[in-house]
This record gives C-alpha cells, structure tokens and sequence, in this order.
C-alpha cells in the first residue's frame, strides 16, 4: 500500500498513472485519431482536384477512387478513435475506483471520519471517469491542435489572404463567445440552488414520514416541498435564455466566417488565381481552422482536470496503516496500552494513557461524554493506531499481527453496528464465512437474538437488505457477530444501550456462562454493567483516573455523579 | 428490465404526450427553427449564382452581392437561433415541473405506504434522473429539429438547384436514417445496463463508507473488495458495450453523409455533359453536402442517437420507480360514531407466514379517557400493535374499531383527525414555530397555544426562540423536536392520542411533566413506555411478553407476571436514565 499511495501523491503522478492504463488502447486511440486528422486534411484538396478534373473534362476516376478510399478510412478511423476512447476511458476509470474501494478498506475507520459517504459516492461515480478521461481527451486537443494548424497551412497553399482574413475575424468571435461563459456559471448555481432546496424539503418529509402518515397529511406535505417549484422554473427560462446568446454567438461566427473566406476566394476565381475545386477546398478549410476557438475552452477542462485529479488524490494521501505480518501465538488475552496518545484535528483524545486487562477478567470503560471510552475501544483491537506509544495483545504489538489473525483474535460489537451481508444468518457469520449453522444460533441464542429472529419472515434465512430492524434488534445481531468468532478479546462499544434492562441482564447471565477465559473490554453507561464487571476503567480527558472494581470506586460521589446524569449527549 | 423495443416506444409516446401538452408552445419553436434553418436551404443555391454569374463571369461585384444575400441569411438565421433554445425552455421547463411533481408525489406517498427504500440517496437518483429528462428532451427536441429543418433544407435546396442531384442524394440518406432507427433499439439496451451499472456503484462506494468500520472489524476486507469490485467491473463492461454501440452509430451517420457527395463526382461527368449542372451549380451542390447536410447528419446523430436513448430509459425508469400507489378512495362518511372507546377484536398479526405472530386473538377494550401503557422487551412488536390499534397497519385477523365502528370503515381523514400518533423519530420541518405547532390544528389561537406549550413544557425553547414566529428545523436537540411533536399532538382535536416512545429524548422529569399533561387533556392516552416509570402513571397496563399478553393495573401485573415483577425490580435496581431511544422500525 505504503508504495502505491508514494505513486499517487501527487497530482501529475496520478494522472500519468491513470493514463497509462490501458496502453494498448491508448496506443490504437494515437494511430486511429492521426488517421482521422489526415483524411479529414486531405480530403478537402482531394475533393478540389476531382472536380477541377471534372469541370476540366479530364479522366477524374484516379482522384475519385483516392477521395473514396479516403473517405472511408477517414470513417473507419473515427469509430476506431471512438472505441479506442472509449475502452482507455473505462479502464482508467475501473482501476480508480479499485484503488478508492481498496484505500478505503485499507483506512478503515478512518476514511468516512474525513469524507462524507456521498461524497465518497460521488468521486467514485463523478470524478474518476473525469480523470479516466484524462489521457483521450490528451489525445484529443493534440490532434484538433494538429488539424487546425494543418488547415490554416492548406489555406495557406490555396491563398494567403484567406488566412489573414481568418485572423481578422477570427478575435471578434472569440470575444463574442468569451462573454457568454462568464454568466453561465451564475446561471447554473442559481438552477442548482432551487433544486437542492426541493430535496431538502423532500428528504426531510421522509425522515418525518411516520408523523406524516399518522396525520393523514401527505398531500399538504406534497405542497409544501413543491412550494420553491416556481423559483426553479424560473431560474431555468433565465438558463435558457443564457443558451439562446450562446446559440445566435456560434450561428454566427462559423458560418460568417466561411461567407468571409467564400468571398475572398471568389476573387480569386475571378483573377484565375485560385481554381474552382480550390475555391470549394477553402470552404472546407475555413471551420477546420476556426476550430483554433475551441482549443481555450479545452484548455479551461484540463484545469478542471487537475482539480478533480486533486479530488482523488485527497482521498489517496491519507496514509494507510501498516499490514503487519506476524500470526499472533496462542495466549491468555492480556491487552496492554502504554503511553498510547490518539489526537484528533484540534483535540487530544488519549493522553499518554497506560492500562493493562489482565487476561480473563471484564473491565467496564466509564467516563463523561468526550473522556475517550470510543477511541480507547477502537485501539484496543488496532481499529486505529495511537499516534503514539503501543498496544500489546500477549506481549505481541498490534501492528504487527497479520489482520487475518488480529481479526480471528479479537472481535467488536458497537452501539449502532453496520449489519452486512445477504441474510441473518449472514450477516451473524460475516467475516468468518466457514462458521457451522449451529454456532451461528449458538450466537443468536446468547445475543438474545433468537426471539426476533423466529419472528421474522423466514428466519434466519430472512433476507438483510430492507429488513426494518429497531435499535435493539440491530444491536443483538451484531452482538452475535462478535460472538461468533470466539476471540480472545471481545471490545463491547456501548453495545447494549438499546436493549431493555431485562434483556441486557439476561445478556449478560448468558455471556457470563459461556466466558472460558474470553478478555472483555465493555464500554458502558449504565451502573449494574459496571457492577459486574471485575474492574472498571474510569476514564478522565483520555487518560484513566482510576482502575478498581466497582465497590470500591462506588464510594467516591464524583464516580457516582457519572450514573446520576444522562450520559449519551451525543 | 425491459427490452429496448418497447422502452424505446414508452419514451417516444411519453414525449408525445407531453408536448400535446405544450402544443401552444410548439408553433413558435417551429418558426424560430425554420430561421434557423435558412442558410442549409439557401446556401448552396447563393454560392452557386455567385459563382456562375459573378466571380467565373469576371464579375465581381455580382458575386459579392450574391454572397452577401448569403450573410444576410446567416444574420436572419441567428435570430432564429437565439430564440430556439428560449422556446425550448417553455416547452422543456413545464415538462420537468410536471415531473418534479410527480416524483414528490410518487416518494412520499410511497414511503407512506410503506416502502422502506425511501432514504436520501433515492431523493438524489430520483432528481439526477429528472434533470435527464429535461436536459435529454431538449437535446433530442433540437436533434430532431436539426434533422427535419436542416436536412430537409438541404434537400429540399438541391431540388431547387438541381432536382434530379437531389434525387440521387435522397436515397442515401433515406437510408442512413432508417439504419440509425434500427440502432437504437441496440443503444436503449446497452443504456439501461449503462445506468443500472452507475447506480449499483454509487449506491456500493456510499455504503462501504457507513460499514468500512464493521467491515474491518470482521476481518472482511476481502469479502467486501471483492463485492464492490464486481459491481465496479459490471460498470466497465457496460461503459465498452456503450462505447461500441455507439461507435457503430456514428460510423453509419457519417457514411451517410459521406456517400452523397461520392455519388454526385461519380455521376459528375455525365451530370455536366448533359448539361444538367453547371460549374456554379457543381460547387453549389457540393456546399450543402458539406455545409449543411454533413453537420446536420452528425448533429442529429449524436443528439437523436445519445439523447432519445437517454430519454427512453430515464424516462422508463422514471415511470417505474416512481409509480404513484394507488391513490387512497376516498372513504364514504361512514357510520356515525357514537363512542370513542377503542376495540380489538381477536387481532393477530405476523410478519411472515412462518414468523411467530406479534399479537394472536388479542381481545382488547380501551374505553374513552382511560390511560393505557404498553411494556415489554425491546423487539416484541409494540410499535406494531400501536400500528394496528390506529390503523396505520391493517391487521391480518380479527378487527380493531372506534365506538363499534371497524376502522376500515371510517374513512381514512377521519380517522386521522380521531386518532394522533406520535412516533419516536419527531418530525420538525423548515417554517415557523408556529407553523410546527398547529401542524394537526391549523385554527389555534395564541392562547391555546401558550396553555399547551406550558401544559407539555415547551415554554423555555419558546422564550430561547422569541416566540412562535421564530424560524425552526434543524439545530434543535432531539428532546426540543420531541416536545414541539408533544405540543402538536396535545392541541390536536384527536380523541385518542398515542406517544410512541414518543418521549424517549426527555429528562424522566420532563418526561413526566409531558405525560401528566396528556393524562389532563380529555381522550384516550396510549403510551409506549420506553421507561418503566411510564408504567407507574397508567389506569392500565398491557404487558407484551411473545404472543401473550398480559393486560392489568400495576398492582394486579405485580401479583400475576412474574416477567412484571422483573422489568419492575430491575428498574429499581437500576437508575433510570440510562435506558436510550433505539430506532424504532
């Protein structure tokens, strides 16, 4: 990983990385795009040639066999560029999105805590086919370059005051199609304004959906995320009428052109200086030359290149952790932090923190909202790497443990977990896929699972996806996810704060009954977790105040003051 | 997924029906597209007398007068142009608008009836896909526009300048035009996947980054890579598919437009000798091959191509995930009602037919102003029953009724106006206070207001805010969301209220400020206890304990249910506040 993200660094690499790709196609998309810009070139003296024979009475069947031949290579070439475009286009954007989808496993926790998932999303979907882009459209300027200027040299050969008249016009056009660029982007984000206003109504009418659907109130909710409906239409006549001066600028200034150049070569007809094929040759020549207008344009997108390249590169540089290699040798379970220090942007989280759980025991992690208990659970199984100092499971530093082993060693279990995979019972085995059926129910049984689970559709085989789970339906599957691994240590991050306080007993009495010497680190709010804990940690701006069993702590007022107050401020 | 035959045919006859929609503003769009069309009609012909006349007669001055005619066309044509696009917008804006509509409508009384797919990357598909449309109908409004004016000027020029060169054009491109008809069917197919594919990724990248924690903390990196993975190469093989399909349209359009001018040099020799064409006439020929006729051809192809497939498959995608369900019949009055007492009648209801049932025959009667708590574990289905009893869920068995009239026969406003249920989730939407307030009783007066803002206990956020006509939405806590819900329901004129975990944010203080106001406020009170303490302040409790439940007042449930007895004990043993909202299905 380490290596490949020394390749992305930086924005120039990263495109060239992406560029070369698909060489093979790129390679075609050279050829294929040359020979298209030299028939397109050759065909208008080509054309002249013939006619002039014709008009001449001479035998034209020589030039019009070549005009032929190059017409039809000139349409084989352009689907052959299309194609070729194509196939770079989507071999580029295919191997980004792989490196964004491995990066971010590779990061973990750590990527969605910088990016937001839609916007994750939307440099997947958005910008790596911009950037996959980026070595046709190369190709592409390059070669509208190439023909322009070989058209200005052809009309050159035929007359030089046809170029001086292409000059002359060619700065007024130029203007008239500067000026329209300028108010377009004011035009678009005042569009995008109205639009993005709607689906905020609308988004937040379905997050209220079932106070609306128990009013009985759907059709004024209707109205009411329809309300800005006339802002936005009228922010779209007044984008229109922004393309409608673009469209008069460009029926202007190519066409006029061509008359300009027309009318210079008529007088070349008239002096017999230019020939009639020759006067039809500079018509063609003419727009192939003004193409020169476009190439600002596509300059502008190569900046706009850069700033998505720039995009993906953000996403690159974040640095992946380590992937240790070693397999953890057998052992009891102690876990020991020394000097562990995690910081956030503008926060220390652990502060130089030490603590050891001995092997076998519970230790309950108590503390105000913000005293670190989250981030002392993600250290603990390597979710994060402490910035500094080290985390050590049977003597052995965390980082280097191969993951496959870390993973088998050391199981989680989180307020809200993400449940994954197709069906319940999947989602209860995912990450161990050999786990038998029974161990599977084995699981659900002491997560307190199985109930629901019975009254589900079709049982454990209930498919995952659009399942309505409550809070505490959720947090027992991924209660039995964890364990399911029977690991060494198991890190329980507030996640049973959703069960009732029955459940969570029986939970617990269950749990208590099948330890065989599991370590357990169980972040908690509530006192009778605590209670039965054999220690708890009580945790103090990312340090720990004091680690005692909780009869002991119980007599302080100030630990006490932790259980007296609504603690999940978040 | 459809075929591409038949997606094709919805899309066209989808427009079709949308711009009889906006017949008035097609004449205009027309004229404008004509004027935009002169110079492919005129061209050719101006080039040709300019050159016969003028320039090859040595007469200068006659063919610059001939060719400035031509300007003069390109002059008149800009006008044209400049008012295509500002015509297109009257036809293409009304379009979206009526879309917009109907994708709001169709969203939010889906996710009313229950579909639970409704989330906010839908809303953000569902706009993308709207703006296709727009941005697709005008392009294919202008392809088309370009086929019929520009092309047809052309053609219909040559037979002006020569009618039997226009002949020998025609059937060229008679024929690029069916093949490109036939392409299509292809496109539309490979379009779809194209689409599909997009989404797939979009929605596996957003998703990975909500799970990336629980992926790695399974060990299942791998699994996951290789899912997404899937799908990114699924993408790529419909991007190339796409491309080659593409490729092969264009190839057509451009032989198309290439064979016209071959097939005028080879008759050329013969067209002069007979003297069907003059020199002028040659060179005339020719310009509206290349100056109107090719560009037109290529245009039209790649916005006829690109956006009519586009607008078929957006359009048909559309129409099938944003099907309005069946609008609700409006019920007829129903039967007057005489009590307000509520009756379940041997209820049952699953969510599965091999899942254990929620409620079975339960036989339940909740006379009117009585207070009624529900308590049991988390997952044994109280949010459903609650569902049942108002008849937000149609329950599979038995029935439930208002005063002896079953709820189906109520009619749903009605009903609706009787009953208010308050869920966990609250919802505060964007306006004022106010607005929020009187959401279920839009005639309240200042004064009832301020009493139910007291009664609940709404007056401090009131002060914060400085009064009603404050602007809310989001930057409240959820327990201030939650009392503006509370204070809504409380002014409603419903005559059975049911707070559904409804409470669940609040200090058990405020809590039970809240409750004992619902508890003064005449009419049926359900609540769903999220705390024990609820339980306390109940006429009666129904205890849900698997499909049996246990139903009594707090002393009778102590003595008969041993399970009571144990949420009750714990609950002593345990301080209260630590219990928290789950996420209520």
């Amino acid at each position: 990983m380490s290596a490949d993200n020394h390749g992305t660094g930086t924005v120039s690499a990263l495109l060239a990385r992406t560029a070369r790709q698909a060489p093979g196609w790129l390679a075609l998309l050279f050829l294929a795009s040359a020979a298209s810009i030299g028939t397109a070139l050759l065909a208008p003296a080509v054309l002249a040639a013939t006619v002039d024979s014709l008009l001449g009475h001479t035998d034209a069947t020589a030039k019009l066999t070549l005009l032929a031949a190059l017409l039809g290579v000139g349409v084989l070439a352009a689907a052959g560029t299309e194609i070729a475009e194509g196939y770079c286009t989507a071999a580029a954007t295919c191997w980004l999105r792989h490196r964004l989808v491995g990066h971010l496993l590779a990061l973990g926790v750590t990527g969605p805590r910088r990016f937001a998932a839609g916007d994750l999303a939307s440099r997947a979907v958005g910008v790596a086919p911009q950037l996959g882009r980026a070595a046709p459209l190369l190709v592409q300027s390059a070669m509208n370059l190439v023909l322009s200027l070989g058209a200005l040299a052809l009309l050159w050969s035929i007359d030089w005051r046809l170029v001086v008249t292409l000059a002359l016009v060619a700065p007024v056009g130029l203007a008239l199609l500067a000026m329209f660029a300028r108010d377009a982007s004011l035009l678009v984000g005042r569009y995008q304004e109205s639009q993005s206003l709607i689906s905020t109504r609308l988004v937040d009418a379905l997050v209220g959906i079932r106070t609306i659907r128990a009013a009985g109130t759907v059709e004024r909710e209707t109205e009411r995320v329809l309300a800005p409906l006339p802002e936005l239409a009228e922010a779209g006549q007044s984008l229109w009428r922004g393309y409608g001066g673009l469209a008069w600028r460009t029926a202007l200034v190519g066409p006029l052109t061509t008359v300009a150049v027309l009318a210079i070569a008529g007088q070349g007809l008239v002096t017999g200086r230019t020939s009639s094929g020759q006067f039809l040759a500079a018509a063609g020549y003419a727009p192939m030359a003004l193409g020169l207008l476009n190439q600002v344009p596509q300059l502008l997108s190569f900046v706009r290149l850069r700033v998505s390249a720039r995009r993906l590169v953000e996403v690159f540089s974040v640095p992946a952790p380590r992937v240790g290699t070693r397999v953890l040798p057998p052992g009891p379970g102690e876990l020991r932090m020394q000097g562990v220090t995690v910081r956030a942007q503008d926060a220390v989280l652990l502060d130089d923190l030490d603590l050891v759980v001995p092997a076998g025991q519970t230790v309950a992690v108590v503390g105000r909202f913000g005293a670190g208990k989250t981030t002392l659970a993600e250290v603990a199984g390597r979710l994060v790497d402490p910035d500094e100092g080290q985390v050590l499971l049977d003597g052995v530093a965390l980082d280097e443990v191969a993951p496959a082993s870390l993973r088998r060693e050391v199981a989680y279990a989180f307020e809200r977990p993400a449940l994954l995979g197709t069906t319940v019972a999947d989602s209860i085995g995912y990450g161990c896929e050999d786990a038998a059926p029974q161990l599977i129910e084995q699981a659900a049984a002491v997560a307190q699972a199985g109930g629901f689970i019975k009254r589900l559709p079709a049982g454990f085989r209930t498919p995952l996806p659009g399942l309505p789970l409550s809070g505490g339906e959720a947090q027992r599957l991924g209660l039995a996810r964890a364990f399911v691994r029977r690991s060494r240590l198991l890190v329980l991050d507030d996640a049973t704060s959703s069960l009732d306080s029955v459940t969570e007993a029986q939970l617990s009495a269950a749990l208590t009954g099948t330890s065989g010497g599991q370590t357990r680190i169980i972040v908690a709010h509530r006192v009778n977790t605590a209670a039965r804990a054999d220690l708890v940690a009580w945790l103090e701006d990312g340090r720990v105040r004091l680690l005692a069993p909780h009869r002991h702590l119980w007599r302080d007022p100030a630990y006490r003051a932790l259980f007296e107050t609504p603690l999940d401020q978040r | 997924m459809s075929g591409g035959r038949q997606v094709i045919a919805y899309g066209w006859r989808q427009l079709g029906s949308e711009l009889v929609l906006q017949r008035r503003a097609l004449p205009g769009l027309l004229g404008c597209a004509f004027l935009a069309a002169l110079p492919a009609l005129l061209s050719g012909r101006l080039v040709a007398t300019a050159v016969d006349h003028g320039f090859l007669a040595g007469r200068s001055d006659v063919g610059m007068a001939w060719l400035s005619g031509y300007a003069m066309a390109i002059l008149v044509a800009a006008i044209g142009a400049r008012q295509v696009p500002i015509r297109l917008g009257l036809v293409v804006e009304p379009l979206r608008d009526r879309l917009v509509r109907r994708v709001v409508h169709a969203a939010l009384r889906q996710a009313v009836a229950g579909h639970p797919d409704r989330d906010a990357g839908t809303v953000a598909r569902l706009t993308k896909q709207v703006e296709t449309v727009r941005d697709s109908t005008a392009g294919l409004l202008m392809g088309l526009q370009q086929v019929v004016f520009t092309v047809a000027a052309a053609i219909v020029g040559l037979f002006w300048l020569a009618p039997l060169v226009a002949v020998l054009v025609l059937a060229p491109v008679v024929l690029t035009l069916l093949l490109l008809g036939r392409l299509l069917v292809m496109l539309v197919d490979r379009q779809q996947e194209v689409l599909v594919a997009d989404e797939q990724v979009a929605a596996s990248v957003s998703g990975l980054a909500a799970t990336v924690r629980d992926v790695v903390a399974c060990g299942g990196q791998d699994r996951a890579g290789a899912e997404i993975g899937a799908d990114i190469d699924r993408q790529a093989r419909a991007t190339r598919a796409i491309t080659r399909a593409g490729a092969l349209r264009s190839a057509v359009g451009s032989t198309g437009g290439r064979l016209p001018l071959l097939v005028i040099l080879l008759a050329g020799p013969w067209l002069i000798r007979s003297g069907q064409l003059s020199v002028g006439g040659m060179l005339g020929a020719i310009t509206y091959i290349t100056t109107s006729l090719q560009p037109a051809l290529r245009s039209a192809v790649q916005s006829v191509g690109g956006s009519s497939t586009l607008l078929s498959v957006t359009l048909h995608r559309l129409a099938t995930t944003s099907a309005s369900p069946v609008a609700q019949r409006p019920a007829p009055a129903g039967p007057p009602i005489e009590s307000f007492d509520l009756t379940a009648d041997r209820l049952s209801f699953a969510y599965g037919t091999h899942a254990e049932p929620i409620v079975s025959d339960l036989e339940l009667t909740v006379r009117h102003g009585e207070h009624l708590t529900l308590v049991g574990s988390s997952g044994v289905g109280k949010s459903t029953l609650a569902s049942l009893l108002v008849g937000l869920t149609p329950p599979q068995q038995g029935t439930v009724s208002i005063g002896g009239v079953p709820l189906a026969e109520i009619g749903e406003a009605r009903l609706r106006r009787m009953v208010t249920l308050i869920p966990q989730e609250s919802y505060v939407f964007t306006g004022t206070l106010r607005e929020n307030l009187t959401y279920l009783s839009p005639g309240a007066t200042e004064a009832e207001l301020d009493k139910a803002v007291d009664a609940v206990g709404l007056t401090p956020l009131v002060d914060r805010l400085n009064g009603y006509d404050a602007m809310v939405g989001p930057g409240l806590t959820a327990g201030e969301r939650q009392l503006i819900s509370l204070v809504r329901a409380w002014l409603s004129p419903a005559e059975i209220v049911v707070l559904d975990e409804a409470t669940c944010h609040l200090h058990p203080a405020a809590e039970a400020r809240a409750e004992h106001a619902f508890r003064e406020r005449p009419g049926t009170l359900i609540v769903i206890a999220h705390r024990m303490s609820s339980a306390l302040r109940a006429d009666r409790i129904l205890l849900m304990d698997g499909s049996r439940p246990v139903l009594g007042s707090h002393q009778e449930l102590l003595l008969r249910s041993r399970q009571y007895a144990e949420l009750i004990g714990h609950w002593h043993d345990v301080t209260e506040e630590e219990s928290k909202c789950g996420t209520s299905s």
